[in-house]
């Protein structure tokens, strides 16, 4: 039962061959080619036809002293008339080849590192992120330099010191990397397949683990170039010419000539820059995320018009709520309308991603996602939610209306106690003193049924059991005493003994309270057991609805009798074959023309891909399907 | 002892897997220790689907693990054909565990995202292709057909390509291609949705038949535990309650805990009075186990035997046996 | 408070650790202090001398407990310039240096914290995008490299601010003048971390108003500003704390290059000095310092994370 319903949006199924990873931009394509630049420059800088980067231009009078920035010599010239130009192409090696050796030593060995820390795990690993962390404690640069100072800087000393001195990072990252992948469930899978140790992590972990390494490969290289500029910045350069000896040497030129300094520091910046944007773009492709690729335009087909219904305490007409995805405006609730009567309870039926939360969202107005669209009616006691003021509709949430959500831990805010959320409810929409909103909240957690409420109401969230949790939640919701209650997936979280405990509950307040109760849920019994009515959704769309028992007692719809047929129960014979619905639920973008079940429904002809069933009636039910009732009654 | 005992343990040729007294422990740190399983003795006979149900916690995933070795046990014995398996290492246990497959319950975590379809359903193949088995590629296409992933172009693709379901069926396709002879499923429907979840079981029940599979499925969905299962096994707190052939067990049940779990299926009337059958609080601490029956806590029948005495497992219908003072 | 007896025992560890690898370090370093000590026209005999009377004779670990022994009762050895205790030297450059790490973190945190929370309500906005991009050229911007623009444009083009520090008044002093020379090197130090402290908040913010608990505040009619500063921010804050903790370590290397680029007399110029005149009792007095600095300012930061995030605090994390 437990279809782990995400409530985050609905991201539709790639329909086709999905294109394998992000595209790079301009500026990445930039970037490398800046790379291999420098690169090439490194490589080829004594067959370029360079000046000679030592040529005292006063003496050949070919450049002049301090010459600046022109056509005689591009970057200018310094106090001896040396080309600047030619200095810096031929200041691109070392720290090319500092870098390099740098990133692939310390790198290759964090990565080795890494890898065995964290599959390996207990004492090997305690040791290991002990001897890290103490590395890190050392400022690196401080350290280099003490270094430097003592022992002269050359290539021999720096690579390996700086080497060294990177392991820890890498280490760090590909051990976080190979824990998350190692506890994934594939890893398993191969060792049931009898695969070896060294397989394991050969086939399953360093595929995985390589790319983030790479990127980070990336961001250390440039890293390694920052800090030899540094060095030789604070006078403790390579014997070569780099462009921190040249930027340290122009530095107090500054007011003579900008250029020493500031065209080689931009060199070294555009470098730097130019291998965080690979790195980061190499980070990008680490999880290839399906693109959506739409369908057919939807066609507009005609609305259903409900009577309204006066005396409904909570009203929806005609709502839509889109909002923007990558992949294309997905239109999550398409055309709803419904009512619930005060002391009804209306269950929302419908598998992940066909609306239901967002609908339940729709009324409070809460998304976790940005620009979403909502258009119709949403009346609540009177007031459309939709038009009112923000500050006539904030009077109303958490106050006449109260809600509880799926997943009762992340409900609830984890720093702060369950007293306070509680007092805070009720202090923001009315004028209570601290302590009646105290003695009120542990007469609320009495009321939800937690034993010794005046000891759990200073605990925190993650103290308290998942049951306990949702109770608290339920207390919150309730303080206020509103008049609706909106309920998403309640016990989904649950054990079937406690769902069954806070479905009890929510029943038994409901009747207190007099509440209207809109409980949203893919579990089809929890319906059955404790809807008066419900609504059946599909593709963001309600496609049946009407009294429980009539509902599912004779389903018109062919979804609806495709779900009952498809849900195993106890009073069939054991083995019986269910009726599974093959294919997959539509696309919210590009929703099917007619009826959006056209495409898994048995019974669909022509007309039902064409045009959009209308709504009809019989007895008490609604539903929107143009061969209906065939199916066997339940 | 507690919801303890073997009496319910068959003898003859054709049990395939027979599982003795196993006990997992988890350190839990300060010395102490997380009960997962205590003492769990069941068996699967050739064919049989074996259901193992209970609450989140109860040590159904763990029974699973340790089953196939994935997971050390404390003490107790796993054999297979007679075979003990408990004490393998190696390739000797990477080949015995070849004829017993896992399913995991979330079908997208149990694919490596970086491979193609081919080359995860092939892995079986890429271990032991050089070895003597029905290591073959047309096995492997004759497979990927049989879970419903024929077709063009299926096998370059990658697992985020593919839905909840679909993965699934890959994650089938791969256990099956070793030609197991147990497969345990641990949850494998409760991350899909209903219409795919049926699709699913359809699946399995046909491969079951068509490649004469012996399987165990472990899930805290009655009704679908019910379905399935020849044979069902609930379990408390890492200990056994009730095992039962699922017909008996689902009609009359006879532990006070699995009269519980079937009371509690919304808008189901078994018929069970309300008051035996409600009960109240949670699960305790799996560090810190009751003393006697560990569902005394809760047990609407609870008396002062049950904290001191811990009931064994005992025969009170034919075929249907319970670890209660009272029952 | 097991959790704190925990944080001291690591404290302590890596203290010593850090001091021991400094000191072996400069111990291995070429060149002989008591030659240096005695001067060019000493004789062998008194070099010797001087080297039995510094204690350079003794095995490695007595000299490390005698150095530690030290360092504890605040001795940090004698500096080979006027023969003045180090503890002076660097006890007069401390102040300058905290000074400006200080504010360095109050600029990066003055300027991050709205930045961040700004770009987070509307996630690729206009504003969200600027500040990325200018992250991310911070970020590949060295600390000299910055430095440079900075006193390019602002001592020589414009002429608003000194380009060196080298008369620093004391704070209380003469707080403007202070501020003005100490504005070019902290901006430098400050740039790195704004950038890091931006990005790190408005991922973390975004992540957390999409959480159940800030859409439950929200769907119980909170206003915006309660639902921002008393659901949101405050985890988001926790990261925020770590990244300040670990950021110390690239503050305190900054602190070496913004130093010396504006004259200022602080520790990091002190030791850059020292090494050029081998002046080693200072040099490891000063690393070591900055080695516990760092290591002290995250032990505050854990400790702070446990008072703040019950979750840890209850070893639930
Ligand atoms: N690796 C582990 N380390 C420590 N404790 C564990 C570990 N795995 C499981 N446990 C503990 O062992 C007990 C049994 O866990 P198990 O996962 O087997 O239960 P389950 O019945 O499969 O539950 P669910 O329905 O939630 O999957 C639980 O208390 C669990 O917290
Ligand atoms: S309208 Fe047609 S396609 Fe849609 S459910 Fe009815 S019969 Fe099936
Ligand atoms: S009656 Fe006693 S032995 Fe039986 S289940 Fe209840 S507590 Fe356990
Ligand atoms: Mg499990």
């Amino acid at each position: 039962m437990a279809t782990v319903e995400t409530n985050a949006a609905p991201i539709p199924e790639a329909k086709s061959f999905a294109p394998e990873r992000p595209k790079m931009g301009v500026v990445f394509w930039t970037s490398v080619s800046w790379i291999l630049l420098v690169i090439a420059a490194a490589v080829l800088a004594d067959l370029l036809p360079l000046r000679d980067p030592d040529a005292l231009g006063i003496r050949t009078g070919e450049i002049q002293r301090f010459e600046s920035p022109g056509v005689n010599a591009w970057f200018g010239g310094d106090g001896q008339g040396r080309d600047l130009f030619a200095q810096i192409v031929h200041g691109a090696r070392p720290a090319m080849v500092l870098s390099a050796a740098v990133t692939l030593i310390g790198g290759s060995l964090g990565v080795l590192i890494g890898v065995v820390a964290g599959y390996v795990r207990g004492r090997t690993d305690a040791v290991i992120m002990g001897i890290a962390e103490i590395m890190f404690a050392f400022p690196a640069i401080v350290l280099l330099f003490a270094v430097g100072a003592i022992w002269g800087i050359t290539m021999a000393i720096l690579i390996p010191v700086m080497a060294v001195l990177a392991v820890p990072s890498y280490a760090r990252i590909v051990r976080g990397v190979t824990i998350a992948v190692a506890e994934r469930d594939f890893v398993d899978a191969a060792r049931a397949m009898g695969a070896s140790q060294s397989r394991v992590v050969i086939k399953e972990l360093l595929p995985l683990v390589a790319l983030p390494a790479i990127a980070f490969g990336f961001l250390g290289f440039g890293l390694v170039i920052a800090t030899e500029g540094a060095l030789a910045f604070l006078g403790l350069g390579l014997e070569q010419r780099t462009w921190g000896s040249l930027i340290a040497g122009g530095q107090g030129l500054i007011r003579e000539a900008p250029h020493l300094a500031l065209i080689p520091a931009t060199a070294m910046f555009l470098t730097i820059m130019a291998f965080n944007y690979v790195g980061d773009g190499v980070r990008e492709l680490i999880d290839p995320r399906p693109i959506v690729v739409g369908r057919k335009r939807r066609a507009d087909g005609p609305r259903p018009t409900t009577a309204s219904a006066s005396d409904a305490l909570l009203s929806i007409r005609d709502l839509r709520t889109s909002f923007p995805t990558p992949g294309g405006v997905v239109t999550a609730v398409d055309g709803v309308s419904l009512d619930v009567r005060t002391g009804r309870t209306l269950g929302v039926v419908g598998e992940s991603g066909s609306g239901k939360t967002m609908l339940l969202r729709s009324i409070t107005g809460a998304f976790p996602v940005v620009g979403v669209q909502r258009e119709g009616r949403v009346v609540v006691d009177g007031t459309d939610l939709l038009s009112a003021s923000p500050a006539s509709r904030s009077a109303m949430l958490g106050n006449e209306i109260g809600v509880i959500s799926q997943n009762p831990l992340s409900a609830l805010n984890p720093v702060r106690t369950v007293g306070s959320q509680l007092v805070e409810v009720m202090r923001v929409h009315r004028a209570i003193s601290k302590a009646a909103a105290r003695a009120r909240a542990i007469e609320l957690l009495e009321q939800v049924g937690i034993p010794r409420p005046g000891r759990r109401v200073d605990m925190y969230p993650h103290q308290l059991s998942g049951g306990m949790q949702q109770r608290v939640t339920i207390a919150i919701a309730l303080a206020n005493e509103p008049r609706l209650l909106l309920a998403d997936e309640p016990t989904t979280a649950l054990d079937v003994t406690i769902q069954d405990q806070i479905l009890r509950l929510l029943a038994s307040l409901g009747d207190e309270y007099n509440m209207a109760v809109v409980l949203v849920t893919h579990d089809l019994s929890v319906v059955r057991g404790w809807a008066d009515d419900v609504a059946v959704m599909y593709g963001g769309q309600i496609v049946e609805s009407g009294p429980t028992s009539a509902v599912f007692g004779d389903p018109q719809h062919r979804y609806t009798q495709a779900l009952l047929e498809s849900t195993p129960r106890l009073d069939l014979p054991i083995h019986s074959r269910l009726a599974a619905i093959e294919g997959q639920p539509p696309s919210l973008v590009a929703p099917p023309a007619g009826c959006r079940f056209a495409d898994r429904c048995a019974g669909a002809d022509e007309r039902c891909r064409s045009e959009v069933p209308v709504l009809e009636r019989l007895g008490s039910v609604e539903f929107r399907c143009w061969h209906p009732g065939q199916g066997e009654a339940r | 002892m507690a919801g303890t005992g073997s009496a319910h343990l068959r003898t003859g040729d054709d049990i395939v897997l027979r599982v003795r007294d196993l006990v997992v422990e988890f350190p839990a740190g300060k010395g102490q220790v997380v009960h997962a399983v205590s003492g769990v003795s069941v068996d699967v006979a050739q064919g049989e689907t074996l259901g193992v149900v209970g609450e989140s916690g109860c040590g159904k995933t763990t029974l699973g693990r340790a089953v196939m070795r994935l997971q050390d046990a404390r003490s107790g014995s796993v054999e297979f054909r007679d075979h003990e398996l408990t004490g393998l290492e190696g390739s000797e246990l990477a080949r015995k565990r070849r004829d017993m497959q896992m399913i995991f319950q979330d079908p997208v975590s149990s694919l490596n995202p970086r491979r193609r379809v081919r080359d995860l359903v092939r892995e079986g193949l890429e271990i032991w292709g050089s070895q003597p088995g029905p290591f073959t590629d047309a096995r492997v296409e004759e497979i990927m057909e049989a879970v419903g992933l024929g077709g063009e172009g299926v096998g370059e693709r990658r697992p985020h390509e593919f839905s909840g379901g679909q993965c699934q069926r890959i994650c089938i396709a791969r256990a099956l291609v070793m030609d197991p002879e147990v497969l345990i499923l641990d949850e494998p429907v409760s991350a899909l949705d209903v219409s795919v979840q049926a699709q699913i079981l359809n699946l399995l029940e046909d491969l079951k038949a068509d490649f004469g599979l012996t399987m165990v499925f472990v899930s805290h969905d009655l009704a679908v535990v019910r379905n399935v299962s020849d044979r069902v096994m609930v379990m408390y707190l890492g200990k056994v309650c009730e095992v039962a052939d699922t017909q008996p067990l689902f009609d009359t049940p006879a532990h006070p805990y699995t009269r519980a779990l079937l009371a509690s299926i919304p808008g189901h009337e078994l018929g069970l009075s309300d008051a035996s059958t409600l009960i109240s609080g949670e699960l305790p601490s799996p560090i810190e186990p009751p003393s006697g029956c560990r569902f005394r806590t809760r047990c609407p029948l609870a008396t002062n035997r049950c904290a001191v005495e811990e009931p064994e497992l005992r025969e009170v219908a034919v075929g249907q046996f319970v670890a209660c003072h009272y029952a | 408070m097991k959790l704190l007896g925990r944080l001291i025992v690591r404290l302590v560890a890596v203290a010593i650790a850090v001091s021991l690898a400094t000191f072996s370090l400069l111990s291995a370093a070429p060149g002989d202090p008591a030659a240096a000590k005695a001067g060019f026209a000493a004789t062998p005999e008194r070099v010797e001398e001087i080297r039995s009377e510094l204690g350079l004779n003794d095995p490695f670990h007595v000299r490390y407990a005698d150095w530690v022994t030290g360092v504890v009762q605040g001795d940090f050895g004698t500096s080979v310039l006027n023969e003045q205790p180090a503890s002076k030297l660097i006890g007069d450059a401390m102040p300058h240096t905290v000074e400006l790490m200080i504010l360095a973190q109050v600029i990066a945190l003055a300027v991050s914290i709205p930045a961040g929370i700004y770009s987070a309500q509307r996630p690729n906005g206009w504003f969200d995008r600027l500040t990325g991009a200018m992250s991310f050229g911070m970020l590949a911007t060295p600390a000299f490299v910055l430095g440079i623009y900075l006193a390019f444009i602002f001592a020589v083009r414009l002429e608003w601010l000194p380009a060196v520090a080298t008369d620093l008044p004391g704070p209380f002093d003469d707080p403007v003048e202070n501020l003005r020379q100490l504005i070019l090197p902290a901006l430098t130090l400050a740039a790195g971390m704004i950038a890091i402290y931006v990005r790190l908040l408005r991922t973390d913010l975004i992540e957390t108003l999409q959480q159940d608990f800030v859409l439950m505040a929200q769907s119980r009619g909170y206003s915006r500003r309660r639902v921002l500063w008393r659901h949101a921010f405050r985890p988001s804050a926790f990261s925020l704390l770590t990244a300040a903790g670990l950021a110390t370590a690239g503050l305190l290397g900054g602190a070496l290059i913004a130093e010396t680029l504006f004259a200022v007399p602080g520790m990091g110029r002190l030791a850059v000095t020292a090494i050029f005149t081998e002046d080693y009792d200072v040099v490891m007095g000063v690393v070591l310092l900055l080695s516990l600095a760092f290591v002290i300012a995250n032990f505050i930061v854990d400790a702070l994370y446990a008072v703040l995030d019950p979750r840890v605090r209850h070893g639930n994390r």
